[in-house]
């Protein structure tokens, strides 16, 4: 797209970055996104049009379909269609555009801070909390808040690279979300034996003489919490458990082992 | 788990939360609130909320504590593809309030606070229904090119919510600290331990549930790599842990790139546009 229509400066698109974490505002079940995802781009798109209302209207009507993407990364969606329209491509075009990617985006987006920052960051900030420093939570702030700025960075890939992100996207997605995932998994098997305090009492003993969590530790150390681990996915992956009825249960059950002296 | 020399009763220390502290907390619950809807950022997480709600009742300590507990219990618990989970906002609050006013360890107050986050998740899946009907004037207001009125819209909707949000915790940390107080004085002590046990395990439900979603036949092994790490070097934190998955990661990234390459080459069906 090499039309020079260009009335948006680098500027605008880290403003739109910014204004983008609001993309949220108004969610709803009906289209998910689509009221704060149109809302962060009207200054551009105030800007584009100037006092044209009918195209700023158009624009913004373009964009209230269901929208639901990865907030961090919803501003590369944003780019890109602020660049499509600031080049006066047609709005079928960017609509469809828009509808084919922000489902990889989200993926995407979800593997990156969900699946793998969400976690390693919850970890460290979490270990600096328990030994009672205030670090902690700041640490995760300043993680978080870098993260959040780094919508304006996502918004200016998306504008720069126009038609040609979509080529991006497509190459790198799954070798990235393949990588995160190895990333994340392992943060997960690390969080593990750590986090999940599952051992039997210490005063049951077979036999008033063999600990029953001595034959585990034996084995394995922290091989409950693993098996536990392993328990719940088969239970919410192959059994479909719903989460409110596995907590409920465990809860249940916890009480149960209590009352039992078993822990 | 070791059973951990359990309170008798009588033995409780009540704390009050005063006036001014419901407000307060029910005011950064509004900003918190805010936050969520936007994940913006992640002031809703537990381990900040917690924090917070730490300092305003003047025990810092057991806000951090509160904290991490509530946080790797809701770790798994994501708002991924429009769900809504137990709200981890109120769950890292109310674990605060509940261990400060009852003086329970933070484990036993995160499973007593579970019926708040669950109410809160109602409360969410009502707003995300009811915000549907929003769409209409949203739409006349965009064909219109009204940007005020739409503005006026968008902002709303999140301010009606974060101030219901503000009211349940006002209500749950203030208004009713005396019931729950008195309710949980009540409790048998197996049944504070039993509690406490499922403290310890709902850190496994958020795993599991992350698992889910990443755990692939190709990436499995690490899981384990992660576990004997953690179990056998005994690591601080799990720092060194993350930075060795990035390496392995940045390996399968590359050996999937240069897979890629090749397989593209030998389809012959490259345009020549290569990265």
């Amino acid at each position: 797209m090499t039309v020079s229509r260009k009335k948006l400066t680098k500027q605008d698109i880290t403003k739109m970055g910014l204004y983008s974490i609001i993309e949220q505002s108004c969610f709803n079940f009906e289209r998910m996104q689509a009221a704060g995802f149109t809302l962060s781009m009207v200054p551009c798109f105030e800007k584009i049009y100037g006092d044209q209302k009918d195209e700023i209207a158009k624009a913004m009507v373009n964009n209230m379909d269901f929208i639901n993407t990865e907030p961090h990364m919803a501003t590369f969606l944003q780019g890109l269609v602020l660049s499509l329209e600031e080049a006066g491509e047609d709005r079928e075009l960017i609509k469809n555009l828009k509808t084919g990617l922000f489902g990889p985006l989200a993926g995407l987006g979800d593997a990156i801070f969900w699946f793998t920052l969400l976690p390693i960051s919850a970890a460290i900030s979490c270990s600096i909390s328990q030994q009672g420093s205030i670090l902690g939570p700041l640490l995760y702030m300043a993680i978080w808040f870098v993260a959040a700025i780094s919508r304006i960075w996502f918004g200016q890939i998306g504008y720069s690279l126009g038609v040609g992100a979509i080529s991006k996207i497509r190459e790198n997605a799954n070798a990235i979300t393949k990588a995160a995932g190895i990333l994340g998994v392992m943060v997960v098997g690390g969080l593990i034996p750590s986090y999940i305090k599952l051992a039997f009492s210490s005063e049951l003993k077979l036999w008033k003489v063999v600990s029953v969590q001595g034959i585990f530790d034996s084995i394995l150390p922290n091989l409950l919490p693993l098996g536990f681990v392993f328990l719940l996915y088969y239970l919410l992956k192959k059994k479909n458990m719903n989460v409110i009825a596995l907590i409920i249960t465990i809860i249940v059950c916890s009480i149960g082992l209590s009352f039992f002296k078993l822990m | 788990m070791a059973v951990q020399q359990p309170k008798k009763k009588g033995e409780y220390k009540y704390m009050q939360i005063s006036l001014i502290q419901g407000i307060l907390l029910a005011l950064m619950a509004f900003v918190a609130a805010v936050d969520q809807q936007w994940e913006a950022f992640f002031w809703f997480r537990p381990i900040v909320v917690a924090f917070f709600a730490g300092i305003i009742l003047g025990n810092v300590q057991l806000g951090l504590q509160a904290g991490a507990v509530a946080e790797l219990a809701y770790l798994g618990l994501l708002t991924v593809g429009g769900t809504v989970p137990p709200d981890p906002l109120i769950a890292g609050i109310m674990t605060t309030v509940i261990a400060y006013t009852t003086g329970q360890s933070a484990e036993t107050a995160l499973g007593l606070s579970l019926p708040f986050a669950l109410l809160a998740q109602w409360v969410g899946i009502f707003f995300n229904s009811a915000y549907s009907g929003f769409m209409g004037p949203l739409d006349r207001a965009a064909e219109k090119a009204d940007v005020k009125k739409f503005k006026f819209i968008v902002y709303s909707a999140i301010v009606i919510k974060a101030t219901v949000v503000a009211l349940i915790v006002f209500l749950s940390a203030y208004a009713m600290q005396a019931p729950i107080s008195n309710f949980v004085s009540t409790f048998p002590v197996f049944l504070i331990h039993g509690f406490e046990i499922a403290g310890g395990l709902l850190p496994a439900v958020g795993l599991a549930l992350l698992l889910r979603i990443m755990l692939k036949a190709d990436n499995a092994a690490y899981l384990f790599i992660g576990f004997l790490m953690a179990t056998y070097l005994k690591l601080g934190n799990v720092l060194p842990i993350a930075i060795a998955g990035i390496a392995v990661g940045y390996i399968g990234y590359m050996n999937d790139k240069h897979h890629a390459k090749l397989s593209v080459a030998t389809e012959g069906g490259s345009e020549d546009d290569g990265i």
